[in-house]
């Protein structure tokens, strides 16, 4: 709706179209109106999810008493108005609007890639625009080869400007502008060099010819010649809803619809991750350990029977608790409920865990103290009604891209308030109302100073919450000097954020507030603010189905070890084998020494994954496991909404998704037969969640830490998503290492430039970056993304904590 | 007399080629010669084509002006505004080469038809005088097409406008903004409006703004809300505590002394700061209440005093010094200041009460204020006002009206407010007296005072009125107020400020420095020489010539803002100094005080009036005008609470009437 924002939508409107009677809310285009009766317009630059542009004028209807045509994409509609959308006259403004369109547009059509899914061929064809009348003189425009991921021919550009809003109103980027004037305006990059953005390609979707295109699919085959199948998105925890386009077995690309739940809009990792899939590097047969020590590629049954003679050996030897379990966040509900099966019933261990450990999980539990329920407390969408969002700890569009889209759209198209509290500089900064930027590990301090200045400012609004009076005086027991001391954040910055509490509020916690070195403070803490103002509640985490997984029981059992403790008993050699699907633990797990020393001890270790990785190099036993789009399931996103999908592509070489793998090993263990998909998914007793009535607020005292001069903060970036995109050529294109951002002064002080090479020391390990400087980090703090396998950052880290204090020296 | 060879401007045809006998009279706004000097020879436009010289080659101009608004300005964002024009101006450059044939001018009708549907009206209006140039200059044309005529070298001008931005006398943007907060670029539609206009947040809130009164969409149904939307610009920086953007220019070493901290001599400062001169005004205030009129004119509650102050911070962090506590003339003179810096911008504004006229006026009274200007400085400052509990304010301007206002939030009991003309007569703006009305102000219109009462011990007790009714028409036909006999009455009170008007103090200016003041008490400024078709000299709007340089007859010393133009508005005060800032920086780097051809262009343009209340606008009028929330009822005027009353749009609203502009921008060229 063109209007809507300022029109009263609850009025009626009632007009005439094509003499039909229609009945609309105040604020709807005379578009919208006619296709209530099912009356098509041509348009061509028309958008729902943007706002209105009326470029291409093809939409042109007559209003009766208007001398000139009408474009009804972004005309409102009026009480009693009479709108004639087909006559000669019309068609004649139509065509021969078409017809200027075409003049001079290149007859590349045979080898443009938007030929077969061009809309302006479909529209010239829809108006028989079969002539030409008009003609100028021919200038070509020079076409950008040199961006990386995506192509841009402007001589095929009708100027519809989609690319252009679809990059600043939906991912909030900005990166594209119409440049220059007259018939050689272009869409262009804002300062002319090569496209520097997201990569979200959410511009190619929108492009309605072949001007903008994605260069991993150029020449990769005519659009009809693949077969498009539903599913979910399996990189981030936003769960996008997506097509896969599939030739022979391969994902070619991933698209998604306007009418989806994510309204068509993907990230980097959604659009181009699949090459992950495509990766040389996959995992294509099963492999056994030699006596040689060497991974040898074997037959699924030899491999299999290995692994359960040696389980069955140890469950003999030393009792079924000398095995252990850890699930994947990237694996589907039902294959994670048919691990936790595998390994507490089958074999009978309760040590089961994941990764999950390291933040998102005790998270959730601290949640379910105080509110009784895991994952968001409102599916995502209803951030578009908040009318203020708090994201403490998170850089969204990083960690879970349609988290930061719909935010972008709460807070530019819905009025909604914006407060962003993170250590770092983040992608939706620029759209914050207050934006504090907090020393790293201070998150508990952070958490506790936005209460206490909402108490102060009579933001509270604690509705029912047990606990009230003991929290007021909890806080009175820090004090704004401490607060700021702790944080580096002012009693009148904390003021100014909660000034912009108003309406119905949503709190976000993300990275930095899970994985805070007082992470139990900054969890209760920022529950504590979603209590004191009645907000929603919506924990973030990077992997698409971490929620999922810990809904399907994938934590330790009854007396069960947890992630450390099982680490601890396979170094004290209590634990003997373990099972690890789709988690990379050396690369994940603090102490990177130490858990490789441990997991070398280990007399059967059995790795699950798609790729080589560091962990899966260790392992006695690798059975090469299927990626999200090369099987059938079920994730569930962080706001709790579970989706199923079934099988788009082939898994690579010999693999097998995760739950053929499992059923196999569950049936070979147990004598049973392989549960089937179906029986699982009928297995599953669906989690039932729901707030209590009386949550409870905690009283929390945040612990003071010493931090040195240099504080490294490790965390998810745009452009990557878990290590999975570090196998994804498409992403590395655009992000191919790990780097060291620092702020000019720190940069100054060491005396390196963009691009030097810097040691990173802690612990009595050290990790080589590359610099790159970055003007919005404060100094005292580096930031390094997680991603990369090769970096080794784990290495300098002894705790989870996110933040750690670290020496970084010239390389 | 430059005679009008042809025209078709105002869709009027005037054909005087061919004419035996007396031509057919018709005169426009423009002058003889673009500027004082060069003939104006042709002008072609939105509205269509004047030709005064009978040699101007009229298909070449048609094929140049076609060629530069495909080029230079068509936004390229529709189809028949991209494609359209580029087909007409390769179309008409083909005449103009000989390469057309004849029967390929039909194409100008049929394009100037398509073109109805553009998304805005740029590429449509500028089909209007191909049109019209082919369908009567069309043999000239065909001439081309049969190669027995080539083109002559004639020099082109052109300009580009539109209604709003001429009409504002910033002469801002406003398409450019407004199309900029509908795409939600805020902080480009907040630099956009800076290129003219340093004063956002001041603007955004208390501008007059006579753009909306040109503005096209006023002809469907409502103007544009221009003026909240900038507010929105502006305040979204602020909101979202983005960094204003910074002043990369290099500095050089001259400076430039400036006289007052007023929205004149901010600008100017600002203006020269872009352009790499650092300035130093010199304001007799003290530090926290720069701003000039903006500071001690406007109350908080229309202009909240720590934005006011945050666009003066950004000023200054452009590379700007202000000096206060400083009156020139008293504490620095101005032949010091002169030889202090390498030029002079003189920006003191008018901040002198004018006298009543009335017996008792200037006895001494207790209770009679100096003047509104002085009280609501006073009130402002925390000075003391000498107001009591019951106030009588004279007069009918937004001064008048502000000391009402003010009063209240002062503690006053009861504030009236005199005035000798009716409601709609007032000068002050609509808005602001229903402000008052609603805050408990009591009106006494067509009311005139004629004494004012005191008791023994000199402390005014009330003022004696009497009642007026309009007399007969007067030689101009205008009705003028009359006091009725007997009618005399008394408004009893303890307070009196009259508020009828502000005059400038021009007495920091020295004799013997050549600088030359008018009778109205304004400062002389050079100008250009232009006259119109019967001779007479062309003037603005305030009786000022027309194209002013701005320089003062004592070479180096520029004058602008109240000073300069008369009292106006704080817009009027800023495109005067941007434009002096602009001929300062030639000044110092020429030697010469000079207006380019674009100055001019941009006065003719605004002469000629480039908004016509009465075109025919066709747009369906389904998009209601938005309106600014404000806080109503009685406390907002409580005492002490000077909050602001207006409260700006959401953003989605900002964005839903920026979508209402047409983006009525035209070009205007002329052949010289």
């Amino acid at each position: 709706m063109a209007h809507s924002e300022s029109c009263d939508t609850n009025t009626t409107i009632t007009l005439t179209i094509d003499g039909r009677d229609v009945q609309v809310p105040a604020g709807t285009t005379i578009l919208e109106a006619a296709r209530t009766l099912d009356i098509t317009i041509p348009t061509l630059c028309w958008l729902e999810k943007i706002s209105t542009t009326g470029a291409c004028r093809v939409c042109a209807v007559h209003v009766e008493g208007v001398a000139r045509p009408m474009t009804a994409c972004n005309t409102p509609v009026k009480e009693g108005i009479k709108v004639t959308t087909q006559s000669p006259e019309l068609e004649q403004i139509r065509r021969k609007t078409m017809e200027l369109m075409l003049v001079n547009h290149p007859l590349d059509c045979p080898v443009c890639d938007a030929a077969g899914e061009c809309d302006l061929q479909d529209t010239c064809y829809g108006l028989s625009v079969a002539k030409q009348e008009y003609s100028a003189d021919l200038e070509r425009l020079p076409i950008r080869y040199d961006w990386q991921l995506l192509e841009s021919d402007p001589n095929r550009c009708i100027l519809c400007e989609k690319c252009v809003k679809v990059c600043r109103e939906i991912t909030g980027v900005g990166a594209i502008e119409t440049q220059s004037r007259g018939d050689r305006a272009v869409v262009e990059t804002v300062s002319g060099r090569p496209l520097d953005c997201d990569f979200c390609g959410n511009c190619i979707a929108a492009c309605p010819t072949g001007t903008l295109i994605s260069k991993p699919f150029k020449f990769s085959g005519r659009p009809w010649t693949f077969e498009v199948k539903q599913g979910i998105c399996g990189f981030c925890s936003s769960g996008c809803q997506i097509e896969y386009h599939v030739r022979d077995g391969k994902v070619a690309r991933v698209t998604s619809d306007d009418s989806t739940y994510n309204n068509g809009n993907l990230c980097i990792n959604g659009r181009f991750g699949y090459s992950a899939f495509n990766a040389a590097e996959r995992l294509t047969t099963p492999l056994v350990r030699g006596v040689d020590g060497l991974q040898k590629p074997a037959s699924w049954d030899a491999a299999l029977a290995t692994a359960v003679s040696a389980t069955t050996e140890i469950v003999a030897k030393y009792g079924a608790k000398a095995v252990a379990g850890i699930g994947s966040p990237r694996a589907t509900n039902e294959e994670n409920f048919l691990f936790a099966k595998l390994i507490t019933q089958a074999i009978g261990s309760p040590n089961l865990d994941s990764e999950a450990r390291l933040g998102y999980a005790p998270a959730q539990a601290i949640q379910s103290r105080m509110i009784g329920m895991t994952g968001a407390t409102q599916p995502m969408d209803a951030l578009e009604q908040a009318g203020c969002i708090i994201v403490l700890g998170s850089d969204l569009k990083a960690e879970s891209a349609g988290f930061g889209y719909r935010v972008i759209k709460a807070s530019t198209k819905r009025d909604a308030k914006l407060v962003i509290a993170s250590a770092r500089p983040t992608s939706l900064d620029g759209f914050a109302n207050s934006t504090l930027r907090y020393k790293a590990g201070s998150e508990g301090f952070v958490a506790l100073g936005l209460a206490k200045a909402a108490l102060n400012q009579n933001k509270l609004n604690a509705g029912s919450s047990e606990g009230l009076d003991g929290f007021k005086q909890s806080l009175a027991a820090t004090s704004f000097d401490q607060i700021q001391a702790a944080t580096g954040l002012s009693e009148a910055e904390l003021n100014d954020a909660v000034s912009f509490i108003s309406g119905p509020v949503a709190v976000i916690y993300g990275y930095e507030f899970m994985r805070s070195a007082d992470s139990a403070a900054a969890v209760t803490g920022a529950v504590n603010l979603a209590l004191l103002t009645n907000a929603d509640l919506y924990p973030l985490d990077e992997k698409n189905n971490t929620q999922g997984m810990l809904d399907m029981g994938v934590m330790p059992a009854d007396g069960g070890k947890d992630l450390f403790q099982i680490i601890d008993a396979v170094e004290s050699g209590e634990i003997r084998a373990l099972y690890v699907m789709g988690s990379d633990l050396l690369q994940l797990l603090p102490n990177r020494a130490r858990v490789e020393a441990a997991l070398k001890k280990l007399e059967c270790l059995v790795v699950l994954d798609l790729f080589p990785t560091a962990t899966a190099q260790l392992a006695h036993l690798v059975l090469p496991a299927a990626a999200a789009a090369e099987k059938a399931g079920s994730f569930t996103t962080v706001d709790n909404r579970t989706q199923r999908f079934g099988a788009a592509a082939s898994p690579a070489g010999e693999a097998r998704p995760d739950y053929v793998i499992l059923g196999d090993l569950y049936a070979r263990l147990t004598g049973g037969a392989i549960p089937s998909l179906s029986a699982l998914q009928q297995e599953i007793v669906p989690v039932a969640k729901k707030r209590l009535e009386r949550p409870v607020v905690a009283a929390v005292t945040p612990q003071a830490h010493a931090a040195g001069s240099m504080t490294l903060l490790i965390a998810p970036f745009l452009r990557h998503n878990g290590s999975y995109t570090s196998w994804s050529a498409n992403n590395l294109q655009v992000a191919p290492s790990a780097t060291l951002r620092l702020s000019p002064a720190d940069a100054a002080k060491l005396g390196v430039a963009e691009g030097d090479k810097v040691v990173v020391t802690a612990n009595g390990a050290q990790a080589n970056l590359t610099v790159q400087i970055q003007p919005t980090i404060p100094a005292g703090l580096a930031v390094a993304p997680t991603h990369f396998r090769t970096a080794g950052l784990n290495s300098l880290q002894t705790k989870p904590a996110a933040s750690l204090t670290v020496t970084v020296s010239k390389g | 007399m430059a005679q009008v060879v042809f025209s078709t401007w105002g869709r009027n045809v005037v054909d005087n080629r061919n004419v035996a006998g007396e031509p057919v009279a018709a005169s426009f706004r423009l002058p003889v010669a673009f500027d004082g000097q060069q003939p104006l020879r042709a002008f072609m436009g939105w509205d269509g084509l004047i030709v005064f010289d009978k040699d101007v080659d009229v298909p070449a101009m048609a094929a140049e002006y076609m060629q530069r608004v495909q080029t230079l300005y068509c936004c390229g964002k529709c189809t028949p505004g991209k494609k359209g024009t580029k087909v007409l101006a390769d179309l008409l450059t083909k005449v103009v080469s000989g390469q057309a044939k004849a029967t390929d001018l039909d194409q100008v009708a049929d394009l100037n038809g398509l073109l109805q549907n553009c998304k805005c009206t740029l590429c449509p209006s500028s089909t209007q005088p191909i049109l019209d140039a082919v369908t009567h200059y069309r043999a000239d044309f065909e001439a081309y097409c049969t190669g027995s005529r080539t083109p002559k070298q004639e020099k082109y001008l052109h300009k580009i406008t539109a209604p709003c931005m001429d009409k504002c006398p910033a002469h801002i943007d406003i398409p450019k903004y407004v199309e900029e907060i509908k795409n939600y670029q805020y902080s480009d539609a907040l630099a956009t409006i800076r290129e003219n206009m340093p004063l956002p947040a001041v603007c955004g809130r208390v501008c007059p703004h006579p753009c909306e009164t040109a503005c096209r969409r006023k002809n469907v149904d409502d103007a544009i809300n221009i003026m909240v939307l900038k507010r929105s610009a502006s305040d979204y920086e602020w909101l979202h505590k983005l960094q204003h953007p910074a002043n990369t220019v290099p500095m050089k070493n001259k400076t430039v002394g400036i006289v007052g901290a007023g929205p004149a001599g901010l600008a100017a400062a600002y203006y020269l700061a872009l352009q790499g001169y650092r300035s130093t005004i010199y304001e007799t205030l003290p530090e926290g209440y720069g701003g000039g009129m903006v500071a001690v004119g406007i109350p908080a509650y229309r202009m909240p005093r720590h934005l006011l102050q945050r666009d003066i911070d950004i000023i200054q962090a452009m590379g700007v010094e202000i000096v206060y506590n400083c009156r020139v003339g008293q504490d620095l003179s101005l032949a010091e200041l002169k030889a202090k810096h390498d030029a002079v911008f003189l920006a003191p504004g008018a901040h002198r009460s004018k006298p009543m006229g009335v017996e008792g006026e200037d006895a001494g009274y207790k209770g009679f204020l100096k003047g509104g200007i002085d009280f609501l400085r006073d009130a402002y400052m925390h000075r003391p006002t000498g107001m009591g509990k019951k106030v009588v304010v004279v007069g009918g301007g937004n001064t008048a009206i502000d000391c009402v206002r003010v009063a209240l939030r002062e503690g006053a009991e009861a504030s009236y407010l005199v005035y000798r003309r009716s409601r709609k007569e007032m000068p002050a703006d609509v808005w602001e007296v229903d402000g008052a009305d609603e805050e408990g102000v009591q009106f006494e219109f067509q009311v005139l005072p004629t004494k004012v009462l005191a008791d023994a011990n000199h402390q005014v007790t009330g003022v004696e009125c009497v009642r007026m009714a309009l007399g007969e028409p007067d030689a101009s036909g205008r009705r003028r107020p009359e006091p009725v006999p007997g009618s005399e009455f008394v408004i009893e009170c303890d307070t009196v400020i009259p508020a009828i008007g502000q005059d400038m103090d021009l007495s920091f200016i020295p004799p013997d420095m050549g600088i030359d003041i008018t009778k109205w008490n304004t400062v002389v400024t050079k100008s250009l020489p232009l006259k119109d078709a019967a001779g007479k000299a062309l003037n603005d709007s305030m009786g000022n010539p027309l194209s002013r340089t701005l320089m003062t007859d004592c070479d180096g010393v520029f004058a602008g803002g109240d000073a300069e133009i008369g009292p106006l508005t704080v817009v009027a005060c800023v495109g005067n100094a941007h434009r002096a800032a602009n001929v300062i920086k030639r000044w110092l780097e020429e030697g010469t005080a000079y207006l380019t051809e674009q100055e001019v262009f941009e006065d003719l343009l605004t002469y000629l009036g480039v908004y016509d209340k009465n075109e025919q606008v066709a747009w369906l009028d389904s998009a209601d005008r938005a309106n600014q929330q404000e806080v109503h009822g009685k406390e907002r005027a409580c005492k002490g609470n000077y909050s602001e009353v207006e409260l700006g749009f959401s953003d989605s609203t900002a964005q839903a009437e920026a979508d209402r502009c047409l983006r009525c921008y035209r070009m205007a060229m002329v052949a010289l």
